[in-house]
């Protein structure tokens, strides 16, 4: 009698400690999203977000952060593209003809290692290679660096993807007589939409990546132009505008970075729907 | 006569040895039922017969498996073209992540059969396994959709639409509910005729109801096979009369 309710008691008391931790961490998300909003919905404008810097923009002269943004687009959808097609062939491979072996751990455990190494390093990695090469700071050189970073979080989350795969989809397939080449295209068809997860998350965590561009792609006020230039980056642009002593210049920081998060909400609400399209086969 | 003929064959799981010279014929355009209490090694000598035991890296395999005289664990034997003419139903039904129509078309599609006219042999194999009336107005539905014995069905559907000549069944009946059950049995019964059927089954009066031709295996060894009607009535080993009589197993 005693211990049945004491059972119950300790049941109740942690329901209640994990939901109490579980709307701190909603409550923090929140926070933030409202903080940023209320700093800089303010300094949000038409002007913003169409347009450029003009002379003086740092100093609280007109103009916007297109530039940022254009940038930050370029080189997020630059990396993940350039992570993607070395990822997923690399995944694949480790799942489909080398599996259970020594190579698809260690390349497994590379990868974790590479997720561990800081972005700011890959910049400075990088950073030297261009030096070596002669090269400047360039959209290209943003990408790859970008890709860098990443790479591993787009191959592990999508081999984690994979591993989770049914495991009669192998033998259902390969019992109808189809090549590793034909199982694998009915491997991807079953983790589609895990991948658009992976290259979704990649994507969200290039774009606010900050370290790894600010040596390899620089900044510029003009639109990006080529693979070759300079180009701004919204992390940058946010810094930037951070570090100036004027309010109003400040306030933009703040519009900028609302700016970013909009941007990758509208991603992982955009992957949301699409998923449920894509996971319309998928084998439960 | 014979359309396998399996010929001292051994299997090891690592260590472990679970099939022990086997050596049998399956004759051809007959049911053959593997009967035997559970781990005696059923699922493994199904699976050796159209080497989808090959994906367990662990296994190794000694001896022949002669399919139509060709024996196909042969090096330079094509495994891919083994596997299609030897078609594996499934304990559970498993479609495959795709639409109704692209799990029965799947196996043309790769195969090349049927170019133009793949709706065709779709529906032909949705009819012949009785599932046309109950899918044609959902071919673009997720095979997922469907219930247990509907998707078994459909498996069906789609490994016969590879056209295979020999068609393995590991209990696939097992995870159906009755009716489904005899609803399969009866499609199986019916393709005696043209295909060579080797099923795995622990059910005694299932095989009494389909087979012509009986293994029974007992901890990895082949103990009686025969055609069924001897080998129900006057079982020869001891063993098999236990067996028959569920005093083991
Ligand atoms: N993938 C595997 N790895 C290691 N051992 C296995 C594996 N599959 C089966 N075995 C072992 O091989 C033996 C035969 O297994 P098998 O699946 O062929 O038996 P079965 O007769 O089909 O049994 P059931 O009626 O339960 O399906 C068992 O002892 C089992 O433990
Ligand atoms: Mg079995």
């Amino acid at each position: 009698m005693k211990r049945t309710q004491l059972r119950k008691v300790k049941d109740r008391f942690f329901t209640w400690l994990m939901r109490f931790f579980l709307v701190t961490a909603a409550a923090l998300l929140g926070l933030i999203l409202l903080g940023i909003a209320w700093r800089g919905v303010g300094a949000l404008s038409w002007e913003m977000v169409s347009q450029s810097p003009q002379g003086g923009f740092y100093l609280g002269k007109g103009g916007g952060i297109l530039n940022a943004i254009v940038g930050s687009l370029y080189l997020a959808l630059g990396a993940t593209t350039l992570a993607s097609l070395i990822a997923i062939p690399v995944v694949l491979y480790m799942h489909v003809y080398a599996r259970g072996g020594r190579l698809a751990n260690n390349v497994r455990l590379t990868l974790d290692i590479m997720w561990g190494i800081p972005s700011i390093v890959y910049g400075a990695f990088g950073f030297s290679l261009m030096i070596f090469l002669g090269l400047r700071a360039s959209l290209l050189a943003g990408i790859i660096a970008l890709a860098l970073v990443v790479l591993p979080i787009l191959a592990r989350t999508f081999d984690e993807i994979v591993s989770m795969a049914p495991r009669h989809l192998r033998e259902t397939a390969l019992a109808l007589g189809t090549t590793r080449l034909e199982f694998l295209g009915v491997l991807l068809r079953q983790t589609a939409p895990g991948l658009l997860t992976a290259i979704l998350l990649a994507f969200g965590r290039g774009i606010g990546d900050a370290a790894s561009v600010l040596f390899t792609a620089g900044y510029t006020d003009n639109m990006p132009e080529s693979l070759l230039r300079p180009v701004a980056s919204l992390p940058l642009a946010v810094f930037f505008q951070l570090s100036t002593p004027f309010p109003e210049v400040q306030a933009r920081a703040y519009a900028s970075a609302l700016v970013l998060t909009i941007l990758v909400l509208a991603i992982s609400l955009l992957a949301h729907f699409s998923m449920t399209r894509l996971g319309r086969h998928v084998i439960r | 006569m014979y359309a396998l003929s399996i010929r001292q064959l051994n299997v090891w799981y690592d260590k472990q040895h679970v099939l022990k010279d086997i050596t049998v014929d399956v004759p051809r355009r007959q049911i053959t039922a593997i009967i035997g209490p559970s781990g005696c090694g059923k699922s493994t000598l199904l699976k050796s017969l159209n080497r989808l035991l090959d994906l367990n890296e662990r296994v190794r395999v000694s001896g022949q498996v002669l399919f139509e005289g060709q024996n196909i664990y042969d090096p330079g034997t094509d495994v891919t073209d083994v596997r299609t003419r030897i078609g594996l139903l499934a304990q559970k039904p498993f479609p495959l992540p795709m639409s109704i129509f692209d799990n029965v078309a799947y196996g043309p599609r790769i195969h090349g059969l049927g170019n133009g006219h793949l709706a065709q042999i779709v529906t032909a194999q949705l009819q012949a396994v009785g599932l046309w009336e109950e899918v044609k107005d959902r071919l673009k539905a997720p095979a997922t959709g469907l219930s247990g014995g509907q998707q078994q069905r459909l498996c069906l559907a789609r490994t016969l639409a590879v056209a295979p000549e020999v068609l393995l069944c590991d209990e696939s009946t097992a995870s159906l509910d009755p009716i489904s059950a005899r609803g399969i049995e009866a499609l199986l019964r019916g393709l005696r005729e043209k295909y060579t059927l080797v099923l795995v089954t622990h059910d005694i009066e299932q095989a009494r109801r389909l087979a012509d031709h009986v293994v029974f295996m007992w901890l990895g060894e082949l103990v009686e096979h025969g055609p069924a009607g001897p080998f129900f009535a006057q079982p020869e080993q001891k063993l098999t009369q236990a067996y028959l009589a569920r005093e083991i197993g």
